[in-house]
């Protein structure tokens, strides 16, 4: 034995002397936050899934045991030097000693170089079996007020363990602002005031991710409130959050604004001459809920909502008939749905029919949720899974295929254990080469974990243990989505409501509901929810209580103090209407008689779905004008499909497309000019069919000094025509 | 192989900061102006062109490897099969990569990987390379800055998580068609006079008053507004107007990219020549970006026949471009790339076709400092593998991106925090600049 050797063994008996006494770290407790914290495993290092420069550590830490091969046994030797501790490459790489593509991630007086180095020492140990867990962390304070700019507080990040000790882990956690610009917050848990607003702070920890309100106001800003009374809970809670900012909701909006809004909002198109001059003439106090409660109960209304369902479940007609997709399943589906809307059914029980449902594709509407939500020719479990989450929970599951989610508390358990709900879903061909039985095989193998390879049994989504098997799973799996207390689908649907009466969820985007995302206004997104499931999941209930708020009724024009504000619903907001909507809107107004491809006369823009001879797996739209106005290609579930941002090729479509050119000449016109009016009652007429309200003065002025001469040709009529439809005020409600 | 600069987050930060302070994003972000392509003239030939029934022959490869062509010796001493003459005789004014793999021999998934960078994700949309350059510098002249020829594919994305005010605009008609070619969209309807339009514009600027004064939304108002004067000019401006047709081309000028061939399939003219000589007259114009379509590509049988049909028209067609091009000093600052989603299976197949290949295939690459009278790459000799310099899709793009001075390292912002790389992991191929 030569002297070094002799050296090396004294002194590794004297340090396992001394540190027998310290406690003996955790790799997964100890280590391995500080892989997270130090941002070694996030997915630009070697959190990739090719990892980085050779070495993959899981993102986020998902896989303990995989990094601890990794660490330890991948190359024995390597990046553990259990003889010299602190010739470790992890620490010289860390501590940026050698060359290191993410360069230095802390110092070697640091806590985080300390712990690694004392867990090397240790001799760098896997965890025993059973070790407590983090299950949960708070952050305190959970909501944070700054009087003023440039001001200072800091948060502190508890996490609870299974064994139910506490630890702070303040050092130990990541942090991010959800807008910098209002408040951000420091590696240490520092907020910081920038902006008069609200956001959000988060630290995440482990798998968790926690926020904190924070609410920036300007110092001895002057502030009284100036608003309405409120006329029901919707009001007092979005006024409480104006008044918690200190802004001031817009006036209540006019009669010819709000007849405009709620026409189109419910029936998918403006009101009708007759229809704008009852309503203005009627002067019952109460005329507003009248008109809505007049509305609900309208076909048109039947029309849009069965229209909204149809665009969300991805309805399509087909040819090819092994997708199982046919025109007639389509058919099928769509008029269930009519059906179920027109009869106002529960929206639980109308999930729950689509969920549970087995049967043929052509007869049985609801079971195409089975084929309309996957369109391929072999029914694939885990797209479905992923797609029915964001449907009808507005949750990104499938995030956690690969990794526990980021930013929200779903782990890769959740997934699977989800997944497996569907493993069983069959279609059987039926009688005839278009129809399929869709129903779900018992005792189906569930999906095996993706990174051990375990059995994942069904299991709801957050749920702890695997439900009962032996009976159709998805009765349990429908029970549990549509119960009363499963906030996730009541939360879902109703922000989902909301986002189509005021073009932005209280969640957005709608289908991205996550810890790191939160409502604008949440308490007004739990009333909404609660409201909802009292009334009995009535859709008609909901919608009322909304549009008869003042809330929804304020106009789009701003007073000083609200008119940045783009999320608390203090005032109107301009938002062109959806393609479809659009379309039926210069439909009416003009009187037009348009023909949708494939479908019957008569039938509105909202009506129409695509169908074709072919295939029905890709995007499809089938009409060019609302393809161009951004209409969903019903290729995914993303609610971000269904564009409404203005395009080039829209304007000049406007301007000069087929579509508003034959609008304009449609009979219209002819009509007005036949019933010999003036001038003047003929300009009233556009302007009410479009924008429902006269003209002012100065515009009536204008517009007659345009006819001048021509005033008993119709190209002068024409021109104004087409002036209101390409006006942003006949493109937008407001 | 150099790597992008990588753009940290801090300057991602400093961009945002920038941005808070009144500089727009386009002013931060603005591109290096120096680089030496100007513009793009993007042919994609969809549906899987085979290279070795093109640019990539192998003579020697076992009879149902080699397929049923010869060859044809190119100017600088190497082979395309012998469908690809014209090209042979100007291969010193191009670049052709042998070595070019991607991952998923499936049109659809292949097709967006292509056109944006990344396989497609129910997470993320990505952007098409023309709407990142449009993002990245805005219009030219009064031209949209991304226009596809004659239309964009279905498979290919759109704007992603950018605005779609960075998407493509369709001509929706083709110049090579038969019939008359009118963009659509894009010309006052017939029955509209003059006079009559004039009072439409005026009508419109009365009504956009109303939620003017009422201080509805400005900042929309202000876009919507933009959108409408863009195509005033588009429709009343006599040298836009001109960009959109083929007016004024000379025969001689037709007859370089080639005119009158007329395919067995389908009996129709072959659309490419036109469709490449409208898209030279629009980057001329001041278009950034223009993506041509000429598919058909998708040979599982017969594939003799088709490229013994197609491929004379399409030889034709690109060699033309490239010649016109060089021939009005255009050819330095535009890039013009020749792309497919994926190459064609070694051996043939009992049909007499090839099927799906992504492992190994060719594109070629000219002008816009690309160095010319290349072979980049090699295949091996069965053509089922790169063999030498493999070159990945996303260095391909990396390299198209700094050829327009575009970092395609650097991050965009997605739902306005979360940075993407506009191409993730791709390295500028070195061997290919001049």
């Amino acid at each position: 034995m030569n002297r070094s050797m002799l050296c090396f063994l004294l002194l590794l008996i004297i340090s396992a002397d001394l540190l027998s006494q310290q406690k003996q770290l955790s790799f997964a407790n100890d280590v391995m936050p500080v892989f997270f914290r130090a941002g070694c495993n996030q997915g630009t290092c070697h959190g990739s899934s090719r990892g980085k420069d050779g070495f993959v550590l899981s993102l986020f830490g998902f896989d303990k045991q995989g990094d601890y091969f990794r660490l330890t046994e991948e190359i024995v030797g390597r990046r553990i030097n259990m003889a010299v501790p602190e010739e470790s490459l992890l620490l010289l790489k860390a501590t940026g000693a050698v060359a290191h593509t993410g360069g230095q991630r802390f110092k070697k007086d640091s806590s985080y170089y300390k712990t690694l180095l004392t867990w090397i020492e240790q001799g760098a140990k896997n965890d025993k079996d059973q070790i407590a867990v983090p299950v949960d962390i708070t952050i305190d304070p959970p909501q944070m007020q700054f009087d003023g700019i440039e001001k200072s507080a800091p948060t502190k990040v508890i996490a609870r363990y299974s064994d139910g000790s506490l630890r702070d882990v303040t050092n130990l956690s990541l942090f991010f602002s959800n807008n910098n610009n209002t408040a951000s917050i420091s590696n240490d848990g520092l907020v910081s005031s920038h902006a008069k607003g609200d956001t959000y702070v988060f630290a995440r920890f482990d798998r968790f991710t926690v926020g904190s309100e924070v609410i920036v106001l300007p110092q001895d800003a002057e502030y009284t409130w100036l608003g309405m009374d409120p006329v029901n809970y919707i009001d007092e809670l979005v006024f409480d959050r104006l008044e918690q900012l200190q802004l001031n909701p817009s006036q209540l909006s006019n009669d010819s604004e709000f007849i405009r809004r709620v026409y189109l909002d419910l029936t998918g198109a403006p009101p009708s001459v007759e229809q704008y001059k009852q309503f203005i003439a009627n002067d019952s106090p109460n005329k507003r809920a009248v008109l809505i409660d007049e509305l609900l109960a309208s076909e048109d209304f039947t029309d849009l909502w069965t229209g909204l369902w149809a665009e969300s479940v991805r309805l399509m007609g087909g040819g090819y008939t092994p997708v199982a997709t046919d025109l007639k399943a389509a058919e099928s589906y769509y008029q269930w749905m009519h059906d179920q809307v027109e009869a106002n059914r529960p929206v639980n029980e109308f999930v729950y029919e689509q969920v549970t449902a087995s049967g043929s594709n052509l007869t049985d509407g609801p079971t195409n949720l089975y084929t309309m939500l996957v369109h391929s020719v072999r029914f694939e479990p885990k797209s479905f899974a992923a797609d029915f989450s964001q449907l009808f929970l507005g949750v990104q599951i499938q995030c956690a295929e690969c990794h526990n989610h980021p930013f929200d508390r779903w782990t890769m358990d959740d997934y699977y254990g989800f997944v497996s709900f569907f493993t069983g879903i069959t279609r059987k061909a039926g009688a005839e080469p278009r129809e399929f039985y869709i129903y779900n095989k018992r005792n189906a193998p569930p999906v095996r974990h993706l990174v051990d390879g375990r059995e994942m049994p069904a299991t709801v989504i957050g749920g702890e243990s695997p439900i009962k098997a032996g009976l159709d799973s998805r009765i349990a799996l429908a029970e549990w989505l549509t119960a009363p207390d499963n906030t996730l689908f009541s939360r879902n649907y109703t922000n989902r409501v909301w986002a189509h009466f005021f073009h932005r969820g209280l969640v957005e985007p709608v289908d991205d509901m996550r810890v790191s995302n939160p409502p604008t206004n949440g308490p007004l997104l739990d009333a909404l929810s609660r409201n909802f499931v009292k009334n009995g999941f009535d859709l008609r209930a909901l919608i009322r209580d909304i549009c008869n708020s003042r809330t929804y009724q304020l106009s789009a024009t701003p007073n000083a103090g609200n008119e940045a504000d783009d999320r608390q619903f203090s005032r109107s907001r301009l938002r062109r209407l959806r393609s479809d909507v659009l379309l039926d809107s210069i439909i009416k107004a003009t009187e037009w008689d348009r023909t949708f491809r494939d479908f019957p006369k008569g039938t509105k823009a909202i009506e129409f779905y695509p169908r074709t001879p072919g295939d029905t797996a890709g995007p499809l739209w089938r009409d060019d004008f609302l393809k161009l106005f951004g209409r969903s290609s019903r290729n995914t579930i993303c609610a971000c499909e269904t564009k409404s941002e203005a395009t080039l090729s829209q304007t000049l479509h406007m301007a000069v497309g087929n579509n508003v050119q034959q609008a304009v000449l449609s009979g219209l016109i002819p009509r007005l000019m036949q019933k010999k009016n003036s001038p003047e009652e003929i300009v009233e007429e556009l302007f009410i069919c479009c924008l429902s309200r006269s003209p002012t003065g100065k515009e009536l002025a204008t517009m007659k000094e345009l006819i001048g001469e021509d005033h008993d040709q119709k190209e002068p009529y024409e021109d104004i025509l087409w002036a209101l439809i390409n006006s942003t005020e006949f493109m937008t409600n407001h | 192989m150099l790597a992008c600069t990588k753009q940290s987050r801090r300057t991602a930060l400093k961009m945002c900061l920038g941005s808070a302070f009144g500089l727009s994003l386009t002013d931060v972000l603005q591109a290096n102006p120096n680089a030496p392509a100007k513009s793009v003239i993007h042919l994609n030939l969809s549906g899987g062109f085979s290279a070795q029934e093109s640019w990539d022959p192998k003579p020697e490869a076992p009879i149902d490897y080699r397929g049923s062509f010869g060859v044809v010796k190119t100017g600088n001493g190497y082979h395309f099969s012998e469908n690809f003459p014209r090209m042979a005789r100007i291969s010193d004014k191009i670049t052709i990569v042998r070595s070019m793999h991607c991952k998923i021999p499936d049109h659809g998934q292949a097709t967006y990987h292509l056109f944006t960078g990344y396989l497609p994700t129910t997470v993320i949309d990505y952007p098409q390379m023309g709407s990142v350059v449009a993002h990245e510098y805005g219009i030219r002249n009064n031209m949209p800055p991304y226009i596809a020829i004659p239309n964009r594919s279905s498979f290919a994305g759109g704007t992603g998580y950018l605005s779609s005010k960075f998407g493509v605009f369709e001509l929706n008609a083709d110049p090579g068609g038969r019939g008359e070619f009118k963009v659509k969209d894009l010309s006052i309807p017939g029955g509209v006079s003059a006079r009559q339009f004039e009072r439409r514009t005026k009508a419109r600027a009365i009504l956009e008053t109303s939620l003017q004064t009422k201080k509805v939304d400005v900042s929309q108002l202000a876009t919507m507004g933009q959108f409408y004067e863009q195509a005033y000019t588009l429709l009343n401006s006599e040298a836009t107007q001109k960009a959109f047709t083929l007016e004024g081309e000379s025969d001689a000028t037709k007859q370089l990219y080639g005119q009158g061939y007329i395919l067995n399939y389908r009996n129709q003219p072959a659309a490419v020549g036109a469709r490449l000589l409208m898209a030279r007259r629009l980057v001329a114009a001041g278009v950034r970006f223009v993506s041509v379509d000429y598919g058909g590509w998708d040979n599982h049988n017969s594939i003799r026949k088709a490229y013994l049909d197609k491929g004379p028209a399409l030889d034709h067609a690109i060699a033309g471009l490239i010649s016109d091009l060089d021939q009005r000093g255009m050819l330095d600052e535009t890039l013009v790339m020749v792309t497919t989603e994926f190459g064609r299976t070694p051996r043939v197949n009992t049909a007499s076709g090839r099927d799906h290949w992504a492992r190994s295939y060719s594109m070629m690459l000219a002008g816009g400092g690309i160095a010319q009278g290349q072979i980049y790459g090699a295949s091996d000799a069965t053509a089922s593998e790169p063999d030498k310099n493999p070159v990945s899709l996303e260095d391909f793009l990396c390299t198209v991106y700094h050829q327009l001075g575009i970092d395609s390292n650097k991050e965009l912002l997605a739902f306005g925090t979360r940075p993407i790389e506009i191409v993730k992991e791709g390295k500028v191929v070195q061997g290919l600049l001049a």
